[in-house]
C-alpha cells in the first residue's frame, strides 16, 4: 500500500491572515479529512489539526504557504484544503 | 495594561462552554473593559463557531458588529481545573478578549505561540498564581504601546 503525499502553495486570502475564524474553519475541515494535512511557511511547518498550531504559523494576507497533504484522502484534501486557505474566510 | 492580576482567575468553574463564556462576559464587564452588550455577542460568536483553539484553550470574544461596545482593549484569564466540555474538546483556559480593532490578531499570534510550547502550555494550565499567568502570557501590547 502507497502513502499519497501532495503538496501545492497557495496564497492567503483571508485579510487578516489565517488567524482566529480563518484557522477555526480551516482545524475543523482537516478534521474531517481522511489525510493528515500540514502548513508550511518558510521554514516552520505545522499539522493543520487545531487552530492554536494553524495561528502559530503566522501566516498573513498574501503571504505564500505550503498545504501538504498525506494519506487514502490526500487529493481531496489538499483541493479543500488549499481552497480554503485562498479564500478570504473572514468575510461575514 | 493588557492583562492584570485582578483579571486572572484560577478557580472557576462552569457546566458547559457557554456558562464559561458567560463567566468570562462577566470578568471583562466587571473589570470596566467592555459594556454589557459585548459579553452577550461573545455568546453569539461562541454559538456561530466554537472558539477552541486546541491544547486546552479556548479564546471568547466578541462580533465585530460589538466593537462599540469596548471601553478599552485587554484580556482576561479565566481557568477551570475540573475543564469544560467544548464540542467534545476539554477547554481548560479561557483567554477572554476585549478588542475593537484588529489588534487582537497580534495579540493572538503572541499567544499562538507561547501555547504551541507545551511545556509553557502546561505552566499554564496548571498554574496556581495569577503572577505565574503574568509571567507567562508577556505579551506586548500592540501599535498604542
Amino acid at each position: 500500500m502507497s502513502t499519497t503525499s501532495l503538496s501545492r502553495s497557495v496564497v492567503v486570502g483571508s485579510k487578516v491572515g489565517l488567524h482566529a475564524r480563518p484557522a477555526a474553519l480551516i482545524a475543523k475541515a482537516v478534521k474531517a479529512l481522511d489525510a493528515t494535512v500540514s502548513l508550511q511557511k518558510g521554514e516552520k511547518t505545522v499539522v493543520a489539526n487545531s487552530p492554536l498550531r494553524i495561528i502559530s504559523l503566522g501566516a498573513a494576507c498574501g503571504d505564500e504557504v505550503t498545504v501538504l497533504a498525506e494519506g487514502p484522502g490526500a487529493e481531496a484534501a489538499l483541493a479543500e484544503i488549499a481552497a480554503l486557505v485562498e479564500q478570504d474566510l473572514d468575510a461575514d | 495594561m493588557l492583562l492584570s492580576a485582578d483579571r486572572v482567575r484560577l478557580d472557576e468553574s462552569a457546566p458547559d462552554r457557554f456558562a464559561a463564556v458567560r463567566r468570562a462576559g462577566e470578568v471583562l464587564v466587571q473589570a470596566g473593559l467592555v459594556e454589557p452588550a459585548y459579553a452577550e455577542a461573545m455568546l453569539e460568536r461562541e454559538r456561530t463557531l466554537s472558539t477552541y483553539l486546541g491544547e486546552g484553550f479556548c479564546m471568547p470574544h466578541g462580533t465585530d458588529a460589538s466593537r462599540a461596545h469596548v471601553i478599552r482593549a485587554g484580556i482576561a484569564v479565566l481557568r477551570f481545573p475540573d475543564g469544560v466540555d467544548w464540542e467534545g474538546e476539554t477547554a481548560y483556559v479561557a483567554i477572554a478578549v476585549a478588542s475593537a480593532s484588529d489588534e487582537h490578531v497580534a495579540v493572538l499570534q503572541q499567544l499562538a505561540d507561547v501555547l504551541v510550547d507545551d511545556e509553557r502550555a502546561e505552566q499554564l494550565r496548571t498554574a496556581t498564581d495569577p503572577q505565574a499567568v503574568l509571567d507567562l502570557l508577556q505579551i506586548e501590547e500592540a501599535a498604542s504601546a
